[in-house]
């Protein structure tokens, strides 16, 4: 009915902006902001550059950045996305279903996958050379994706009609600053100007979520005509926690109204004008529908008391939110598949603000609201069970969240034929020895035969030292369903001492499954005025892009070597030898008769001996001269003073050993 | 355990024995006994050491036998050659010049002023040229349009191509000497051909030939030496990627494009044919903003613009903001020059450097040597108002294009270090030195192959000579055998450029001199060396010494032992000796 209408309507739209992207080159900018239901705030950044394919346009550029378009070029990348990521998207919180998070929010740390035009068997010379290429660029460790056993080649769990596609991930990198530099050094005005100002370091690091992100499409190679020229799309994702220390001591008991906030209280600056470059230079505020409807109800309970909507000052005021700068226009949702109702967007057009009248947006709450996001149909988690260094098992679980519940209505009445699919992508490194036979798949608590469920499935087994294991599993799920899960066991390897990273007792990071739900798309269409002029974020929002969601790492505790163990076996083995060869030496060396003789020369002074000596001693400890014993007198007298003395000594040793003693047993 | 005190116990020990055999008296009767562990002893206080030394010196693993005695060979004979081109000129003389007389002279007037050529190379291809132009003279008949030089040299060009092509590459040099009843002029042409026309003596014909072969045509119009100091802004695999940057140092004022696209298709592309057999040139361009210079400019009243001054020239260019990176597709031994266009903002926009003398610069510009050049170029009517100004969509008309293209073309004769203006002043007069349209000469090219082919076994010679000495200080490294052949066939392939270029094949020795620097570059930087000149003696020390320090102090105390018993021995045999003579 209405749905291939709008169909058309896109097809159309579509074909008019691949016509009306003119023979210029393209760079655009925008900023969306949405309030989060657990008080936080979302920032979205958004810069496309565009550039018409070279056959028309050439190869200098205006506004294209030189490094990327050599890239595209050198490597004949048709697409890659490469994202850095800190912190961990809260599906549960923050939403799962709409483009924003299906497309933004990434594994922690580095993930990067392209697509390369090029001959089969050249493939992974590309990626090899490319990888070592973004190291470079971007300041990280991305080499490290060099090595064959840590990238793979997904089939179709990943992307559907996946060519040449390469995909790894660095789960461990850490993201600061130095990415961000040189990431933004492909825009044409930097930091300087535009939207990029609010980009403060220690604000946007600050926040629970970072992720920068870099997405390239290139039609430079395509032999199917439509030459679109290269698209790169820049993006960062940061969750801020407002801190607006007046407001929250006012509400402190009130946990339910949602944190106030502006851009200089998020950022700790205001935008001053537009980047002088970009096309367009607009800035989003996006209600959830789930709010929105939230809000007119509580509007229609208590119409008496606030209808007055003033407008003073240039701020816009409804009946739950003030906003300190009035929008420019208001964009609605069309074709919602949501329960909750369209969202709705504020737009703000940043042209119209200068360095001496900065835009400084702000959103005032007036009543307590509590809603929620947007929800994909199941919630993954992935985690490890068994117990010791020897075995183990990962487990996937998928659960429907309780508020999204109502996700598949229209199927709800013939529940037992109505399934949806879902799709698994997983990569394990080597040294995790995944037996692909032991898959198990449960459904609401009870184990299904895996055909059942299973509807296609790709396995490529590690091998050792040469690739990691990679699964692909296509499931086929009923709806309505209160929990699914699959578990898989492993065996965990040995590394060669070499192999070992530094810090190898914290452990060995698994990196994030993708978990993706081809069946459902996510997409925000928003009824806009002038449909010519449309904003590169909402057309983003518009493209069916499929639901999906990244699991968390897994940190897998392997057995690590003693790693000074070589130097002991060295040193242990060398004093076994030294003794030996010690021993044989004195053996060797010794005269047996020689020392016969002194031994029995000696023999007759033997007992004086000792006595001897120990009056030396006892002379020396009393720092009197030594007189030695007069061997005149009768020997039976030195033989008792010399007993006399022993027991006197013993005595003091006793004495002596029983002080230590003591003093260790009270210090304790 | 050092060495003297082993030897010294040894002779000792020697010593003792033989007295013990010698004299056996107080020895007891078990003295057959005592001497086999006596000298078992010292065996093992003997093969202990030797052992150990013996290990210590082994620790230090695999290298390929000699390689270093080899560079180091080839080094000192590297360092010790002489670039020699052997180069073909022609005289030829026009009206009553007795021309065999005036060669021998000429030839002895050479030797003077050649500081470091080869002379006998030199004046060996110049006797013999009398005999390839006599039959060229004849031919020689326009001497009415001796005006216009582009007409002469493209009539010389076509007059004398014939006699080239019988040797040296067919690169022949020939000065034309007419006598005429007017002024002096020496023109030096577009090819390889220089003219003197007027009433020039004998004598002055000589000097001034002499000074075109040797100043210009072999050194290129320079002063002082080729090659120590000076450098070819080419990579080490024979490329330049020329980064062309138009900066925008404020966009907020105004913003300008250039059609780059032209500029490349039509101005660059014969420079870059014309320097092919120099270098492989590739072409880059990208557009910045928000690129403010680094230091600050002061008003000049007068000149009603923006001075620069020269002093404060090494902070114009701002790292910290210009981001001319390097380049993706180049390779990494490429060599990047960058050219920057600045566009100054509206705060300072007439603006100007000022040369040391207090001139202004009429290019307005300057170089960086192996860096590139920076150019500024002040949008037009600046100065006047900017309130009419556009802000966004300007462009940078075809004539300033051209203009700044012209700086440019100076700045790329600058950097390769070439003479930017066309007059040459020698000892013995000016010279006129007609420029090309493809902004390099035909002559200035063949200098600058030349110069190219010895920078190139310079550095070769200078990168292996390194290698060598890092070799031959790092004792205990690993030398894999591909370094070892890395630095043979460097070694094979600077030959090979030595004897073409003797022999005057330039073509063929560049190729191979390149060859030869980019394998003893890959020779040095080979990522096995990296990571051996790292590995300590300590390792060895600490794997070794849990063995030695026990046994050590075993055998020690052993040699102690025996000592101080040789010692009583010694003592009882001397109390006998003395109690039994007397």
């Amino acid at each position: 009915m209405a749905f291939p209408r709008f169909a058309i309507l896109f097809l159309f739209l579509l074909f008019f902006l691949s016509q009306s992207i003119g023979k210029e080159e393209e760079f655009s900018e925008e900023l969306l902001l949405k309030p989060l239901p657990d008080r936080k705030v979302l920032a979205h950044f958004h810069f496309q550059s565009r550039v018409p394919p070279t056959e028309t346009h050439g190869p200098h550029h205006r506004l294209f950045p030189k490094a990327i378009y050599q890239l595209v070029h050198k490597f004949h990348i048709r697409e890659m996305e490469l994202s850095f990521t800190q912190g961990r998207w809260n599906y549960e919180r923050w939403g799962g279903n709409d483009p924003i998070s299906s497309n933004n929010a990434k594994p922690p740390g580095v993930e990067l996958w392209a697509v390369f035009d090029v001959p089969q068997d050249q493939v992974d010379a590309s990626w090899k050379n490319l990888t070592h290429t973004l190291s470079g660029l971007f300041c990280a460790s991305i080499n490290f994706l060099e090595s064959s056993t840590t990238y793979s080649a997904p089939d179709w769990g990943f992307r559907q009609f996946a060519g040449n596609l390469r995909y790894g991930t660095l789960p461990r990198e850490a993201v600061c600053t130095e990415n961000l530099t040189p990431w933004l050094k492909l825009l044409p005005c930097r930091d300087k100007a535009g939207l990029s100002v609010l980009m403060d370091r220690p604000s946007i690091y600050r926040g629970y979520y970072h992720s920068q992100r870099l997405h390239l499409t290139s039609t430079e190679f395509d032999s199917t005509g439509l030459n679109m020229g290269i698209v790169l799309e820049q993006t960062l994702t940061v969750v801020l926690q407002p801190n607006n220390p007046g407001n929250s001591m006012t509400y402190s008991s009130d946990s339910t109204l949602p944190q106030s906030w502006s851009l200089s209280s998020l950022f700790g600056r205001k935008v001053g004008g537009k980047c002088v470059l970009a096309k367009s230079s607009n800035i989003f505020v996006q209600l959830e529908g789930d709010l929105v409807s939230e809000l007119n109800s509580r509007k229609k309970e208590n119409e008496r008391d606030d209808t007055d909507n003033l407008d003073f000052e240039g701020s816009w005021s409804n009946f739950g939110f003030e906003l300190s700068v009035s929008p420019d226009s208001v964009i609605n949702e069309i074709n919602s598949v949501h329960k909750g109702g369209p969202s709705v967007m504020y737009k703000f057009l940043v042209e119209n603000y200068s360095d001496s009248k900065p835009f400084d947006l702000g959103l005032m709450w007036k009543i307590p609201v509590a809603w929620s996001c947007p929800q994909a149909p199941l919630q993954d988690n992935r985690f490890l069970m068994g117990s010791g260094n020897e075995r183990g098992a990962i487990a996937i679980s998928l659960k429907p969240i309780k508020q999204s519940e109502g996700f598949q209505t229209p199927d709800i009445n013939n529940r037992d034929k109505c399934s949806f699919h879902v799709n698994v992508f997983q990569v394990v490194p080597w040294y995790v020895k995944v037996y692909y036979h032991t898959l198990q798949i449960f459904v609401d608590g009870k184990p299904q035969s895996v055909p059942d469920v299973v509807t296609k499935m790709r396995v490529s087994p590690s091998e050792d030292k040469v690739s990691p294991g990679v699964m692909e599993l296509a499931l086929k799920l009923p709806c309505g369903i209160m929990s699914a899960a699959l578990t898989l066991d492993f065996d965990k390897g040995f590394l060669h001492i070499d192999e070992y990273p530094p810090d190898a007792n914290q452990g060995f990071d698994i990196p994030s499954a993708v978990v993706s739900f081809p069946d459902f798309r996510a997409s925000v269409n928003f009824l806009e005025d002038a449909s010519s002029n449309k904003s590169p974020l909402l057309v983003k929002m518009q493209e069916r892009s499929p639901v999906l969601s990244y699991t968390e790492v897994l940190l897998v505790p392997l057995t690590t070597p003693d790693f000074s163990m070589p130097y002991n076996v060295i040193t242990i083995t060398c004093t076994v030898f030294a003794l030996y060869f010690g021993s044989l030496l004195n053996v060797l060396r010794r005269r047996m008769g020689e020392e016969e003789r002194l031994l029995k020369s000696k023999a007759a002074k033997k007992n004086e001996q000792f006595p001897v000596l120990l009056s030396k001693l006892y002379a020396k400890l009393r720092g009197r001269p030594w007189e030695p014993p007069q061997s005149s007198t009768s020997t039976s007298s030195s033989s008792s003073s010399s007993s006399l003395l022993s027991s006197k000594l013993l005595i003091k040793v006793v004495l002596v050993a029983a002080v230590a003693a003591g003093w260790q047993y009270y210090s304790r | 355990m050092s060495n003297e005190s082993l030897a010294m116990y040894r002779s000792v020990r020697a010593t003792t024995s033989r007295t013990s055999t010698n004299f056996a008296s107080p020895i007891p009767p078990s003295t057959f006994m005592s001497l086999v562990c006596n000298v078992i002893t010292n065996n093992l206080l003997g093969v202990f050491c030797i052992g150990s030394a013996l290990i210590i010196t082994s620790c230090p693993i695999y290298r390929v036998p000699n390689r270093a005695r080899v560079t180091a060979a080839a080094d000192v004979k590297i360092l010790n050659f002489r670039p020699r081109f052997p180069m073909k000129f022609y005289l030829l003389f026009r009206k009553s010049f007795p021309c065999l007389p005036f060669l021998l002279k000429s030839i002895e007037i050479y030797r003077a002023p050649l500081p470091f050529r080869d002379i006998d190379s030199l004046s060996g291809s110049i006797e013999s040229a009398p005999l390839a132009f006599p039959c060229q003279v004849n031919k020689f008949t326009g001497d009415d349009r001796l005006d216009d030089d582009e007409v002469v040299d493209e009539y010389l060009e076509s007059a004398l191509r014939g006699s080239e092509g019988c040797g040296y590459g067919g690169k022949v040099y020939t000065v034309v000497v007419v006598k005429r009843d007017e002024e002096v002029r020496a023109v030096v042409g577009k090819h390889r051909h220089a003219w003197i026309v007027g009433r020039v003596s004998e004598v002055d014909a000589v000097e001034k030939v002499a000074e075109i072969f040797i100043r210009v045509f072999v050194n290129g119009g320079k002063e002082g030496g080729v090659i120590p100091g000076e450098f070819m802004p080419v990579g080490a695999d024979g490329k330049v990627v020329l980064s062309f940057n138009l900066l925008n140092a404020d966009p907020d004022d105004w913003v300008y494009d250039w059609d780059f696209q032209k500029v490349d298709e039509i101005l660059l592309t014969p420079v870059i044919e014309a320097l092919g057999p120099v270098a492989n040139i590739s072409v880059e361009s990208q557009v910045l903003y928000h690129t403010p210079k680094s230091s600050f400019s002061y008003w000049d009243g007068e000149l009603e613009s923006y001075i620069f001054s020269t002093k404060d020239l090494p902070f114009f260019v701002n790292s910290n903001e210009w981001h001319l990176d390097t380049s993706i597709a180049a390779g990494g031994r490429s060599k990047v020059l960058h050219v920057v266009v600045y566009v100054p903002s509206a705060k300072e926009c007439p603006l100007l450097l000022q040369l040391p003398n207090g001139e202004i610069s009429r290019t307005n510009s300057f170089i960086s040597p192996m860096w590139g050049g920076v150019i500024v170029w002040n949008p037009p009517g600046c100065s006047t108002n900017s309130e009419t100004m556009h802000l966004l969509g300007n462009k940078i008309s075809h004539q300033d294009l051209e203009k700044v293209f012209e700086v440019f073309m100076g700045q790329l004769r600058q950097l390769f270090g070439l003479k930017s203006n066309n007059l040459y002043l020698g000892a013995s007069g000016t010279f006129v030195l007609l420029a090309s349209e493809r902004g390099f000469t035909e002559w200035e090219l063949d200098v600058l192959s030349r110069q190219h082919t010895c920078f190139n076994l310079l550095s070769c010679a200078t990168t292996l000579g390194s290698l060598s000495r890092l070799v031959q200080s790092l004792p205990r490294m690993i030398i894999k055998d591909e370094i070892g052949k890395q630095v043979k066939f460097s070694l094979e392939a600077a030959n090979l450029a030595q004897s073409n270029a003797s022999l005057g094949i330039y073509e063929a020795s560049a190729v191979s001199s390149r060859q030869a620097r980019s394998l003893a570059e890959d020779a040095f930087f080979h990522p096995s060396i990296m990571s051996v000149s790292y590995y300590s003696f300590e390792h060895c020390f600490a794997v070794y010494s849990p063995f030695f320090l026990p046994v050590s102090l075993h055998v020690i105390l052993a040699a102690v032992r025996e000592w101080r018993r040789f010692k009583t021995e010694q003592k009882k045999y001397v109390a006998w000796k003395t109690k039994d003579g007397r």
